[in-house]
């Protein structure tokens, strides 16, 4: 079956800048589909040309098989869209918004609303400029969602969402997601699509640079660990498969290292001393990002595919 | 599956409701004062007063036909602030409707709507004109209304002609901000391209006849609009005419850019 989201080359310029070299992507049917990178990066531009707001400088887009320029309206009849920064005009009721949006869609997704507000205890007849960001975010969500779209486009969906409606986001997510719903959502945090993306594309200055599964990823980004030893220790003795980094603090107790893969090896190393303390913590994505850039130092600029392709490769499990 | 034919107006209608009456209040107001000095001011009194004053500064002002009924109003109301008000809400309201919501960025669900760009814009354009069309009906309506209780002897038909001037005045220049906003996405841009062309089309109006050049009025829509008196003449076919055909050249060019560039950058 033909991929919902193919870009070949995507490029986008803004006058003299360039925001998009060459981006390439493909996102299954039926997958939730993480976009991460940092701000900048180019996130939000590829997201409007999915939706048609921005028009491709060069190379090709498809969304379900259309392309969006072409197709306009009737393809985005089929998405769900929500905007990284969402603004709502002011002076009527969240309520009549929601009604009118879905107006603009033949009336589709009105018959849910009630249901959605529901479940995100959004209040449907305050004015929306009363509305606190989390709430405004609520709008945006349930209007994405009410007319149950093939492919849902989010822009940071659960950014200003507390704890307990980003846990709410995500089952409404797998919900859309086992009624066949494709998922394509971006991020800055790596935390945030982790439990609920499958697979998850990187992009950094405009391009692609790496694509795996999370699971994949989180392994590849490792964890910072630290002992603390009763007695000194020789930190030579740490150099064992999977750990990197290795500096042992001035009194000689406590070390800290970076670990990749599983953690047997130097467990093994640590247990024949006397250890007082430890910690593992996963590295944040930003970590990740810095690996990116240290990598590319030595490399030359990386061509979308070729870097895809040795991105997939290392994310099989 | 897209939304039925006017779901956008009606959107915008109900969005922006409160400042259409508000704009229509103030236009009612101000025509309805205006012509309630006409009695202490106008007729016999403004010949003595226009005794008084130079021959250039009575051409200047336009003040040689203020002694009727039909040219008080029509130097007050039509050609001076209702003029001026129905700009200033046309522009501001053309300037807002694309290129203002862009910017503040309410517009964007409705342009991931399934709903063709050029039947937003098209639904949009018609929000401007009909809100245009509600300042005039305000104003004509008041004036009906006191030129019978007040019997300045305004006629229907005249009424009517001055409303069909002022209503496509008022909408070509507020076409203009909303094409100007609709084709760059900046509502700084299509403000000042539309009140500078404004202040310009008034200027060569005014300034053509003193300087004996009559090119300058004929090129000027404010002189489309007026020079033909239609408070007291009638319908003025040829300024009309003109009037159309600036708004739907206008409405052409700013929607053949709004199709095709790129939105909310």
């Amino acid at each position: 079956m033909a991929p919902v989201i193919r870009t070949r080359g995507l490029v986008k310029d803004y006058g003299r800048f360039r925001a998009l070299h060459g981006l390439d992507l493909e996102v299954e049917r039926g997958e939730v589909f993480g976009f991460l990178g940092p701000n900048g990066a180019g996130k939000s531009t590829t997201i409007r040309i999915l939706v048609d707001l921005l028009r491709p400088t060069a190379g090709t887009v498809e969304v379900l098989g259309e392309v969006p320029a072409v197709v306009g309206p009737a393809l985005r009849a089929r998405i769900g869209y929500l905007p990284g920064e969402l603004s709502l005009p002011p002076r009527i009721t969240a309520g009549e918004y929601l009604a009118h949006l879905a107006a603009l869609r033949g009336g589709r997704g009105g018959e849910r609303l009630g249901e959605l507000a529901e479940r995100f205890s959004l209040d449907l007849t305050r004015p929306l400029r009363a509305l606190s960001r989390g709430n405004k975010q609520k709008v945006g969500l349930v209007q994405a969602f009410m007319h149950s779209p093939e492919l849902l486009v989010l822009d940071e969906p659960t950014s200003g969402l507390d704890p307990l409606l980003q846990r709410e986001f995500r089952t409404l997510a797998q919900e859309a997601c086992a009624g066949g719903a494709t998922i394509f959502l971006s991020s800055h945090v790596l935390q945030e699509v982790e439990e609920v993306a499958g697979r998850v594309a990187i992009i950094r200055a405009g391009v692609v640079v790496d694509v795996d599964d999370v699971a994949a990823l989180r392994r590849r980004a490792g964890q910072q660990v630290l002992l603390r030893f009763a007695a000194p220790v020789d930190p030579a003795e740490f150099a064992v498969p999977g750990v990197q980094d290795v500096v042992l603090e001035p009194d000689g107790l406590t070390l800290t290292c970076l670990l990749h893969g599983e953690p047997m090896p130097l467990l093994v190393v640590a247990a024949r001393h006397h250890v007082v303390r430890w910690s593992a913590a996963d590295r944040e994505l930003e970590d990740l990002f810095m690996d990116f850039y240290r990598r590319d130092d030595d490399e030359p600029l990386p061509t979308g595919t070729g870097r895809r392709a040795a991105g997939r490769k290392g994310g099989v499990r | 599956m897209t939304g039925r034919p006017g779901t956008v107006l009606r959107g915008v209608l109900r969005m922006q409701r409160r400042s259409m009456v508000l704009w229509a209040v103030a236009i009612g107001a101000v025509a309805a004062m205006y012509t309630a000095f006409y009695p202490s001011i106008g007729g016999a009194k403004w010949d003595v007063m226009m005794d008084a004053m130079p021959a250039g500064l009575i051409e200047a002002m336009g003040f040689e036909t203020m002694a009727t009924a039909a040219g008080y109003v029509s130097g007050t109301v039509y050609s001076l602030l209702g003029a001026i008000l129905t700009l200033v809400c046309a522009i501001g309201m053309g300037a807002r409707l694309v290129a203002g919501h862009e910017e503040d960025g309410t517009i964007e669900l409705e342009l991931t709507a399934p709903v063709a760009r050029w039947r937003i814009y098209a639904e949009r354009l018609a929000a401007l004109w009909l809100t245009v069309l509600l300042l005039v009906l305000t104003v004509s309506a008041v004036l009906l209304v006191m030129s019978a209780t007040m019997d300045l002897g305004l006629s229907v038909a005249h009424l009517a002609a001055a409303g069909v001037g002022l209503w496509l005045f008022g909408g070509a220049f507020g076409t203009l901000a909303f094409a100007v906003g609709a084709a760059t996405g900046r509502r700084g841009v299509a403000l000042g391209v539309a009140s500078g062309a404004a202040v310009m089309a008034y200027l060569f109006a005014y300034l053509g006849p003193l300087v004996d050049a009559g090119w300058m009025e004929s090129v000027s829509p404010y002189g489309w609009y007026t020079s033909n008196e239609p408070l007291t003449n009638g319908f003025d076919w040829p300024g009309l005419g003109l009037l159309a055909a600036l708004a739907v050249l206008l409405v052409g060019a700013g929607l053949a850019r709004f199709v095709r560039r790129d939105l909310m950058v």
